[in-house]
């Protein structure tokens, strides 16, 4: 029997699981202008995925960074859940990102 | 220099998993008259996968198994709070749906997307009645229009 695929649909649950967390977080303390940033970060270990040199570690570093991915698709969503008081709102200003003049000009990814 | 492929391919699978619950989960709770064939169904599906893996001849075809497997059985609890999100006015109604249609006339359940806006950085005050009360008067008009007041 292989059990390591069930592992790594372990892994994938987990990864969504701690995507919740995060994008609760993230939105909350820094806003959803910085989706950007988890966007890159998982495309780069999509990419780093491809070169390592073991299939185990390549398939944990491919889930993770789709998982980051969409987590940035669901910061503007997440916004306005918390905009609409189902989630804590954060009343203080909340810092722009590095770049925020031309990520305002782009829509943020929206599933 | 040869490419790891595994990576990549679980990576799709996750992201295609996790696009296609989201979406389809929406649509099968919005349409079903009643939840628990889906989501037996989901179960099923999801049960099989994962069993599959075990016996899969690679690492490839039994981690993209098991993680579309995961998600099934993620998806059929999702049907279940899809289904509570829409009796809360979090989701639109189906008013075609009679098990939408009861939640409309009962509870603060609405048929806008309250979700269809763009952030403000404010907190918004969302008024559903008149939404309800159109929805009670047999309007079943798909309301893309919001009713937000800041």
């Amino acid at each position: 029997m292989n059990t390591e695929g069930i592992a790594l649909g372990i892994f994938t649950l987990a990864m969504i699981g701690f995507g919740f967390f995060w994008v609760i977080r993230l939105e909350y303390h820094l806003g959803y202008l910085w989706w950007p940033y988890p966007l890159v970060l998982g495309i780069l270990l999509v990419v780093l995925s491809l070169f390592l040199p073991n299939a185990g570690w390549s398939a944990l570093f491919g889930i993770a960074g789709a998982v980051f991915m969409w987590g940035s698709t669901e910061l503007k969503e997440q916004a306005i859940r918390a905009e609409l008081g189902w989630f804590k709102c954060n009343p203080q200003r909340k810092p722009d990102p590095p770049g925020v003049q031309w990520i305002k000009r782009i829509k943020p990814p929206h599933m | 220099m040869a490419l790891e492929w595994s990576g990549f391919c679980m990576a799709l699978a996750t992201f295609l998993g996790i696009w296609s619950g989201h979406v389809g989960v929406r649509w099968i709770e919005a349409h079903s008259v009643r939840i628990v064939l889906p989501i037996v169904l989901f179960m099923i599906g999801g049960i099989g996968l994962n069993l599959y893996s075990l016996f899969a001849p690679n690492l490839v075809l039994a981690g993209v198994s098991s993680i579309l497997g995961i998600t099934f059985i993620w998806d059929a609890a999702e049907i279940c709070r899809q289904q509570k999100r829409v009796r809360l006015g979090h989701a639109p109604a189906n008013p075609n749906n009679p098990r939408h249609a009861a939640f409309l006339q009962h509870g603060s359940a609405t048929c806008d997307d309250l979700l269809d806006r763009e952030p403000t950085g404010q907190p918004v005050v969302v008024t559903t009645a008149d939404a309800n009360a159109r929805t009670s008067s047999g309007d079943t008009t798909d309301h893309t229009y919001r009713e937000v007041q800041i």
